[in-house]
């Protein structure tokens, strides 16, 4: 196996040519087994409205004004980022959430006590839990990422708007054919989740310079260390407090 | 037999063991939850029981707190001219040569770390609560998510203090907490504001 930076895959999300069939949202339904959820028409064909505990990834639709036509039709895949530096994983009292070899951000459901602490980690809105409280999000397939098969979603695409393999390769790949603009080349230390455009990625909708939450980051350098250190701190204090000058002797007469 | 002297009731002896007893659990399992002690999440069976275990530790730990202060509150809020004595000497922990000036029946150190904990229990138990039953409320997660665990970093310094001074920096300071009497001649030498107060001295 290679070292575990090369190693890194990711998700290819290319807007531009996605045709919104949404056959990426049927097969990750089949693949992992999850039901349909009953929606309303509410005059979009977004479907269902965001992301739910049986519903890991959609295609979102937009309607931007334009000047050639009445209105763009932007459609773009939105789905756990996978981030390398991943707020839900480093929040998660459990280990439930954790990162694969491959740099997927998975779950083990059966370790999740659900707290929702993820929710607050996530610069995304990601996690979503069941009916029984336990997370659920889309994991990459990391099961048949770890088999050297692409996510069922990928496997699916028709056009090639969702792309798998080396994540370097992916991106170098993106900008060779003109893609000027990769959304989480960088943030979060590198989406797993990325998305090649050659217009502004807020025109479809993507956060604008992602990072974790300022108090999950505070919390994870300075509060989680110092809850230790001062332990420690305490105790070894004490240790030297009672070898160099020791407890506290009863006098027996007044000095 | 030595004449004895009462210092702590049976109800504040009883009410300080389930107040250390579920401090500490709540301590061991808030580091297993912190840095993932597989280990010690197992003994419990798994971090979902851990969970319940922990919650209700809590409740235990905030009842007892609150019961708490009608033993010490008053006295922790009234500091005399002596008490800022015994700052100037570090309570005679720094050397054994300063004269400690003479005590009630706590010191300011005592009292001051008897507050510390009223705070930062009211911080930790709050907080619990919001992420215990307001997950769905992102701010409440948010904010009770920091608060516990700044209150725990106080916890985790000063409840150690606190046992180093109770036990082996203090011979024979640990009974008190067992029995919660003393001698009289013992009283007297230790607490002669109290004694005095008590009109035993």
């Amino acid at each position: 196996m290679a070292n575990e930076s090369n190693s890194r895959k990711a998700i290819l999300v290319t807007p531009e040519i996605c045709i919104g069939c949404r056959a990426c949202q049927v097969a990750c339904k089949s693949w992992n087994q999850l039901p349909a959820s009953k929606t309303k028409n509410n005059g979009t064909y977004q479907n269902p409205p965001d992301l739910e505990s049986n519903t890991f990834n959609i295609i979102r639709f937009t309607e931007v004004p334009s000047q050639e036509t009445p209105v763009r039709w932007l459609f773009v895949s939105r789905r756990c980022m996978h981030c390398e530096d991943a707020g839900c994983v480093k929040i998660c009292p459990s280990g439930a959430l954790y990162k694969t070899a491959e740099g997927a951000v998975a779950f083990d459901r059966d370790k999740c006590i659900g707290c929702k602490l993820c929710s607050t980690g996530c610069p995304f809105d990601v996690p979503r839990y069941d009916k029984e409280g336990k997370v659920s999000k889309c994991h990459l397939c990391f099961d048949r990422i770890a088999a050297n098969m692409a996510p069922s979603c990928v496997k699916t695409c028709p056009t090639g708007a969702l792309k798998y393999g080396d994540r370097a390769e992916l991106i170098a790949e993106a900008k060779k054919n003109g893609y000027a603009t990769i959304y989480g080349e960088n943030d979060l230390k590198g989406l797993g989740s990325v998305y090649a455009f050659k217009e502004e990625p807020k025109l479809y909708g993507l956060k604008e310079n992602p990072a974790l939450p300022s108090s999950v980051a505070f919390w994870h350098s300075y509060l989680k260390p110092l809850s230790w250190i001062g332990l420690g701190g305490v105790v070894a204090a004490a240790a030297i407090h009672y070898l160099a000058i020791g407890p506290h002797k009863e006098e027996k007469e007044e000095v | 037999m030595a004449e004895m002297v009462r210092k702590s009731s049976v109800d504040e002896i009883i009410n300080h063991w389930l107040l250390a007893g579920s401090c500490i659990l709540l301590a061991l399992t808030g580091f297993a939850f912190l840095f993932h002690l597989d280990g010690v999440a197992g003994v419990f069976g798994g971090y979902n029981v851990m969970k319940d275990v922990h919650n209700w530790l809590g409740v235990i730990f905030a009842l007892s707190l609150l019961y708490s202060m009608r033993h010490y509150l008053k006295d922790a809020f009234e500091y005399d001219a002596d008490d800022l004595q015994w700052f100037k000497v570090a309570g005679g922990y720094l050397s054994h040569k300063v004269k400690v000036p003479p005590m009630g029946k706590y010191n300011p150190g005592q009292k001051l770390y008897y507050l510390a904990i009223v705070a930062a229990g009211i911080a930790i138990t709050a907080s619990g609560l919001g992420m215990w039953l307001m997950k769905d409320d992102a701010t409440v997660m948010m904010y009770s998510h920091l608060i516990h665990n700044l209150a725990f970093v106080i916890f985790a310094i000063a409840v150690p203090v606190h046992i180093y001074l109770g036990t082996l920096a203090n011979p024979g300071t640990f009974k008190l907490m067992v029995s919660g009497t003393l001698p009289l001649e013992e009283a007297k030498r230790r607490y002669p504001k109290w004694m005095k107060a008590e009109g035993r001295m």
